[in-house]
């Protein structure tokens, strides 16, 4: 059991964690990359007379997404998902370092109680807002009794879209940020204060940095599913402030008309793709500059 | 065992020290500012539930004035036998995406973290895509693939489609606990005689369970909340809670939504609680909130 069995291990092992990824990879092939595929090639294709999807080789679809109607709502999805990525990390920032720094023996219960809301169902939670921010809800009405006036809204603006893409996923930027803030070291604090920096140099020149991987864990985290949502939109924006998701929803289920849905999809796909490739040459540069 | 225990309380440590040093030091002060900030943000975070959980006790049909408690939202809901078999298709699909991504995720985290072959970089930007594909995008896709191959949308589709959509999430956060194992421990045991599965289920599968039990329930609540890729895989038959929801959100103000909306609430935290509780249940020292992979 010595020395005669240790030779044979490594390779035998190899191979039993090389096995170990063939269902996963297999199932991921078979019902997620071909779905991909499939989408891509939908998007060159046609519909017949009934409306049903037809594979072909025109561009008319990729073309239809850049007319003006549909390039302003893409925009405008653009817009809102940065606007709410950046309040999720103004937000996040004092949070995070509140209950990382000073939670004292109530930490984990505040994380809990960060985290119950997120365990609400999203639509339940929309709706939630909704009814509050409805003009006759109590909310309002106590806002108009001191003194904002009647003719104030919040419900079906812009403002409130972005407000509901805040509210639903400010928690995907709290925790990675309060995760970094929590393991980096108080006596790192401490030291920016012995070196006689202020409580705001400090806090830029060494709790920042030391959380920057957090944050923009945080910042992708939010922004990705910000840009595909479409319940904030249609809840709480009204008609005139739809994003890309509601339009893809659109010629999904009520106009059938899936080669253009799926152009549409791929065109939030690519954007989306662009955006995570700049995110990871920054995060690569960044671990460089670590290491070194 | 005793060097992953050692190695756990090392990283729970540098916690305790500052909360009980803060009153001597004056280095430590409070920043009020961010404590302003945090509780504003907790009080914004709470009013709509808070909203919702009140209005599911009135007695009137209005949503924006409150008239007295009752219970009649919630016997609407349980006499309703369309929302209770909702309720009873959210339950088995959740529980069906667990099992099926839980056993395919934890095969994959050690595989991605201790397999040296070409496979592993595969699988890892394999399982990694759908973590950066927006979830309506994964419900078109998905859509297309089984109107493509004649599965018309049903309990099985929805299915099928929410195990995939959980397996990255399984893989990522237990892929992050099987990094921290030291497979050192493992080797010892190897040498005093267990095989490797036996070192596996004895020594490596004890320390991992808690991580794998919170990953399960953290995927239950996802899928069972989940509205878009059910939206996009469901049928009109076996319609998901959240599916339900959605349309009677769409059709009108109904106050069993409240209710509804209540009631899964309360659900959900039950499971946070008994995620919470596991780790103490194992007996390691329950510190850290161990949802997000600990």
């Amino acid at each position: 059991m010595t020395h005669e069995s240790l030779p044979p291990r490594p390779a035998r092992k190899e191979r039993l964690w090389t096995w170990m990824l063939v269902p996963g990879t297999a199932w991921m092939s078979v019902f997620f990359v071909s779905a991909l595929l499939l989408l891509i090639a939908l998007s060159f294709g046609t519909t017949d007379a009934l409306g049903n999807p037809r594979f072909g080789s025109t561009l008319d679809n990729v073309i239809g997404v850049f007319t003006p109607t549909y390039l302003r709502v893409i925009i405008r999805s653009l817009t809102y998902a940065v606007a709410a990525s950046v309040i999720c990390l103004v937000i996040a920032y004092p949070v995070a370092y509140a209950i990382a720094r000073h939670g004292g023996r109530y930490k984990n219960a505040l994380v809990a109680l960060l985290v119950v809301p997120f365990f609400a169902n999203y639509l339940v939670r929309m709706y939630g807002w909704q009814t509050l921010l409805s003009d006759e809800s109590m909310l309002m009405t106590w806002l108009r009794h001191l003194g904002v006036s009647a003719s104030f809204h919040i419900l079906d603006t812009g403002a409130a879209v972005i407000g509901g893409l805040v509210y639903g996923y400010v928690v995907f930027m709290i925790l990675p940020i309060y995760a970094s803030l929590e393991r980096m070291d108080g006596a790192l604090i401490e030291a920016g204060r012995d070196l006689y920096g202020s409580s705001l140099r400090t806090f830029f020149t060494v709790t920042v940095p030391a959380s920057r991987a957090g944050a923009y864990a945080g910042l992708a985290l939010v922004f990705l599913p910000a840009m595909g949502d479409f319940i904030s939109s249609q809840l709480l924006g009204g008609p005139d402030n739809l994003m890309v998701g509601n339009l893809i929803q659109e010629k999904f289920f009520a106009g059938q008309n899936w080669p253009l849905g799926a152009a549409l999809t791929m065109a939030l796909m690519v954007l989306l793709l662009i955006c995570m490739f700049a995110y990871l040459r920054q995060t690569a540069r960044d671990a460089k500059e670590a290491r070194r | 065992m005793t060097t992953l225990v050692a190695a756990e309380r090392e990283l729970a440590a540098p916690q305790a020290p500052p909360a009980g040093r803060r009153k001597g030091s004056g280095m430590n002060r409070k920043p009020r500012f961010a404590i302003a900030v945090t509780v504003a943000f907790f009080v914004l975070l709470y009013l709509p539930i808070f909203a919702v959980v009140l209005f599911s006790f009135n007695t009137k049909k209005s949503l924006t004035v409150f008239e007295g408690w009752s219970l009649r939202w919630y016997q609407a809901f349980f006499n309703d036998s369309e929302l209770t078999k909702s309720l009873q298709t959210s339950l088995v699909v959740a529980a069906a995406a667990m099992v099926g991504s839980v056993v395919i995720g934890v095969l994959l985290a050690f595989g991605l973290v201790r397999a040296r072959s070409r496979l592993g970089g595969a699988a890892n930007v394999i399982m990694l895509i759908p973590l950066i594909t927006p979830e309506i995008v994964t419900g078109v896709a998905s859509l297309m693939l089984f109107k493509g191959v004649g599965l018309q949308p049903s309990l099985t589709t929805l299915m099928l489609a929410q195990t995939t959509f959980s397996i990255s999430y399984v893989t990522v956060i237990l892929r992050a606990r099987v990094a921290e194992l030291n497979p050192e421990v493992e080797e010892a045991a190897m040498d005093l005689g267990a095989n490797r599965f036996q070192a596996l289920r004895l020594v490596t599968l004890p320390v991992m369970w808690p991580a794998i039990m919170s990953a399960a329930i953290l995927i239950f609540t996802i899928v069972f909340d989940d509205f878009v890729l059910a939206f996009f895989t469901s049928g009109v038959d076996p319609q998901p809670l959240s599916v339900r929801i959605y349309s009677a959100i769409r059709f009108g103000i109904q106050p069993s939504i409240n209710a509804v909306g209540t009631l899964m609430l309360v659900g959900s935290l039950v499971l946070i609680a008994i995620a919470l509780l596991i780790p103490r249940l194992f007996g390691r020292r329950g510190n850290s909130f161990d949802l997000f992979g600990g």
